[in-house]
């Protein structure tokens, strides 16, 4: 167990996502919603399945993944999201 | 006042568990739909984000890229818990229609940020 890349590879990856989108988003949708324990749960398995995918995968999933066509999609949700938040409060 | 039989009791308790049946299933529900939604965007935002570009290299690097993904995982539920820690305790803080709104504008801002990354 090699220590020193355990500890090399939490702190690369913790400052690669301070101030990232997706920890954005959790303080967003962690804030907003009546269930934050759901939000940790959802952005934790995402996350988690993200990186798994860039181990198992290497390099591999670089070049075929459509990455521009899911961060459109993720934007379109996170538009439906605010869009959500805004139109409730409305019609509060 | 008359004592109430047996009937009106076991309707009364029937029509409790009801309400608390329905009660839970709909708060059952919508932990599953904000579980879903986080999931689903966060995912979506993630694959060929830097987060997952740095696993990929580091993993690849190095001789046993498992140890990379559970550095990896270990600091992505601390971020995780983290924002989440923010965002709760940003709840408490703001009056719910300043918290909305900000959470609103910074939604929009994820958004922006996403599709300024799909263009460049």
């Amino acid at each position: 167990m090699d220590f020193q890349l355990l500890g090399l590879s939490f702190i690369t990856v913790f400052l690669a996502e301070i101030g990232d989108k997706s920890q954005l988003a959790a303080i967003a949708l962690g804030g907003s919603s009546k269930y934050p324990r759901a939000v940790f749960l959802g952005s934790t398995v995402a996350l988690v399945l993200a990186s798994f995918l860039g181990v198992i995968a290497g390099g591999g999933v670089a070049q075929f993944l459509p990455e521009k066509l899911l961060k459109a999609i993720a934007a379109f949700g996170f538009l439906l999201m605010a869009l959500k938040l805004v139109w409730v409060t409305e019609s509060e | 006042m008359k004592t109430p039989n047996l009937k009106s009791i076991e309707s009364a308790t029937e029509l409790s568990n009801e309400v608390k049946s329905e009660l839970k299933s709909t708060v059952k529900w919508s932990f599953w739909t904000v579980f879903s939604s986080t999931f689903i965007t966060i995912f979506l935002a993630e694959m060929g984000d830097k987060t997952q570009l740095v696993t990929l290299l580091m993993s690849a690097e190095s001789q046993s890229p498992w140890i990379v993904f559970l550095g990896a995982a270990m600091a992505l539920i601390s971020t995780s818990l983290l924002g989440v820690l923010v965002g709760y305790w940003l709840s408490k803080k703001l009056s719910p229609k300043t918290l909305d709104l900000t959470v609103a504008i910074l939604l929009l801002f994820i958004t922006g940020w996403l599709i300024s990354d799909v263009i460049s």
